[in-house]
């Protein structure tokens, strides 16, 4: 049975993990107190944001204060920033160029991408957060990984490696599952990373060979990049026995990660601080306990450049209770971006609905699609679907049947683009997502 | 209360001496070969010594182009920069990426580009003037398929690439890529180049035709290094010869 381990050595850092609430709010509230002194002496973007607000460092000496007056910023006021000065980091380096270590960078799916200023020893930041996660999904010294399909928040080995699991070197890209199978079988490892178009892929493989002896040696395995289907996480988990992890972005602050519970994202409360809030024009407040509201981030593990009080645009319901795990430091739990909804004339269609009727045909059971629009108000509803053509005699009749099955979840019949799903996947453009709404 | 707390935690475990199984191809099929930490340190030794022969120098910046599954001369190169204290940027080295590629070039204005592809080439090529982007930059370590293309436009492109296990690279002279001497042996059979590990490695690996056309010189470098040179005959090829 998949997850079915021991649990005596559970967690890395246990004094950590299981801390009190009480206990990680006042360090919380210390390096909140520190942070801003910190970035207003040296981020000329929080400086001059804060100045426009009339907020000092002095007038900050609670998480209370903190809340009641640094304001928020998003993701388009550092742009802003960056093509008004033509500073790459958008004012938000607290520190010369010459002491980073190394800079990654967002994916750049919608435009040019963000750029992580970074400063580390040992392993880059955003696997070192993840090092909890995999040692609580079973990594331990002399395992065996097998290499990740990319670079893209840097080179993921060293923070592994720090966990003493040895780094097989496999190319795990699109197109690669064969191989990647036969290494699974070779060198038996106990972790991979994966994401959702090798999923697909996979998918395909499972009909000629035993993809679950194939699997038999992980311990877990990840996936990040976009949430999977209810009905790809039953096949992965039953059909090919993976004990599945799948994580998201913590508001590029670093990642939250599943725990062997399966319910919900751990945030580590002592490199973020989270909020969860409603944000309309009259203001802000706390979203209600268990109702969605959107991720408010702040950094409280980065020198180089932190973000404040940023909007991550994901709507999340947040919870602060005892995880069955025994883990005290907060979940979330992804309902999906601000923006993702589309109008089409005045009728709000959400993701979901249109997954729901793709993954309903057998020959789009994969549920890769793509809603093409170049605004969130729009006048049809364009879908670019992949179909698997060893499944799909009639692409005309399965485009009819599912576009009645669209229309039936959103009272809105869709004007579809059927292509393979090899070829759909081909246009992805990072090793992070497969985007669901795209402009053309 | 933090990640150097975690990483504090984490060299408290008693760790293998292994880093890395690298897998190569061979003429023969896939081969695999252990990487211990040791060596990976004189591997990082020796890369920074090469870059450091490239004028690469602290408060530099560089742009690293490379793949998930290339950690093992990653890792050296990675190693090497942070010695030299030169910040670095990095983006995938498959084609589909070059847009990263562009924006970090553009932003970081970078001292050095290692492990430039053909496939990144391509992609850049279809917006950008490849030998504009590129001639300003001091040092481009450019993949075998590239180099031809780059030095075709009028940049002066040193060549960076794997030889199965090792690490081959170009020097300021540019003829032929250094194989560090103290830990491999290379040479030619029927045209094609072969691979043996040197004394002190860990793992045995007996001279390996790794299918690559080329051919390999020895003696010192104009550069001083006595390394033997690799040429890649994909990286002589002409620009045209490639069309």
């Amino acid at each position: 049975m998949v997850g079915d381990r021991d649990t005596g050595d559970r967690y890395f850092e246990p004094q950590v993990e299981t801390m009190s609430r009480d206990l990680l709010r006042a360090r919380q509230e210390e390096r909140v107190v520190e942070l801003v002194e910190y970035a207003y002496g040296n981020s000329a973007f929080y400086r001059a944001l804060w100045d426009e607000h009339g907020v000092h460092p002095r007038d900050i000496r609670s998480l209370d204060d903190f809340r009641a007056r640094i304001p928020f910023i998003t993701k388009d006021m550092v742009r802003a920033h960056r093509a008004r000065t033509g500073d790459p980091f958008g004012g938000l380096l607290c520190v010369p160029t010459e002491e980073l270590t190394s800079v990654s960078s967002s994916s750049g799916t919608t435009g040019d991408p963000e750029f992580f200023a970074e400063i580390w020893e040992g392993a880059p930041p955003l696997v070192t957060a993840q090092v909890r996660d995999l040692w609580e999904l079973g990594l331990r010294p002399g395992d065996r990984v097998l290499s990740p399909p990319g670079t893209f928040r840097n080179l993921m080995d060293p923070g592994y490696q720090a966990l003493g699991a040895v780094v097989i070197e496999v190319d795990t890209w699109l197109g690669k599952m064969d191989e990647v199978v036969e290494a699974l079988r070779t060198y038996r490892p106990a972790y991979l990373q994966m994401m959702y178009p090798q999923m697909v892929e996979l998918e395909h493989l499972a009909g000629k060979t035993d993809l679950k002896e194939a699997f038999s040696s992980l311990k877990g395995a990840s996936c990040a990049g976009q949430p999977l289907s209810r009905k790809m996480r039953e096949r992965i988990r039953e059909d090919w026995g993976i004990d599945v992890y799948e994580y998201t972005s913590a508001a590029d602050t670093g990642t939250a990660w599943e725990c062997r519970e399966h319910d919900g994202f751990h945030l580590w409360e002592d490199t973020v601080f989270a909020e969860c809030v409603e944000v309309d024009q009259h203001g802000w407040r706390d979203a209600a306990k268990g109702d969605l509201g959107e991720l408010v981030a702040t950094d409280l593990d980065n020198r180089a450049a932190p973000l404040i009080r940023y909007r991550s645009e994901d709507l999340v319901r947040l919870s602060r209770d005892r995880c069955g795990c025994g883990r005290t430091h907060a979940r979330m739990w992804v309902a999906g971006r601000r923006g993702d909804e589309t109008l089409v004339q005045g009728r709000s269609v959400v993701l979901r609905d249109i997954w729901q009727a793709v993954e309903d045909q057998p020959e789009t059971v994969a549920g890769v699609f793509q809603i093409v629009r170049n605004g969130r108000e729009v006048d049809e509803l364009r879908l670019r679907v992949g179909y698997d053509p060893r499944l799909t005699d009639d692409v005309d009749a399965l485009a009819g049947r599912l576009g009645e099955a669209v229309r039936e979840r959103t009272g809105v019949k869709p004007v579809l683009d059927m292509r393979t799903e090899e070829d759909l996947l081909k246009t992805m453009t990072s090793v992070a997502k497969f985007p669901r709404v795209v402009k053309s | 209360m933090s990640r150097a707390d975690t990483l504090a935690r984490a060299r408290t475990l008693d760790r293998p001496e292994l880093a890395y199984l690298v897998r190569f191809p061979t003429s023969d099929g896939i081969r695999d070969m252990e990487l211990t930490w040791a060596e990976l340190a004189r591997d990082t030794d020796w890369v920074t010594a090469r870059l450091r022969d490239h004028g690469l120098a602290a408060g530099q910046r560089a742009l690293l182009t490379t793949s998930g599954f290339e950690g093992f001369w990653g890792h050296a190169v990675i190693g090497a920069l942070r010695t030299l204290k030169v910040t670095y940027g990095i983006a995938e080295a498959m084609g589909w990426d070059h847009r990263r590629t562009a924006v970090f070039h553009r932003e970081l204005d970078p001292h050095a580009v290692i492990g430039l592809s053909a496939e990144t080439l391509e992609g850049l090529a279809g917006a950008a003037d490849i030998a504009e982007m590129f001639r300003s930059t001091p040092v481009v370590l450019a993949r075998p398929a590239a180099v031809p293309v780059l030095r075709g436009v009028g940049v002066s492109a040193a060549l960076i690439t794997a030889v199965g296990p090792a690490l081959a690279l170009e020097c300021p002279e540019r003829g032929g890529a250094h194989v560090n001497a103290a830990e491999w042996r290379v040479g030619v059979r029927e045209g094609q180049l072969s691979v043996a590990a040197g004394e002190g490695r860990t793992s045995l690996l007996p001279e390996t035709p790794l299918g690559i056309a080329g051919r390999v010189i020895t003696g010192r470098c104009a550069c001083g290094s006595e390394d033997p040179r690799v040429l890649f005959a994909e990286a002589d090829q002409s620009t045209s010869s490639r069309s």
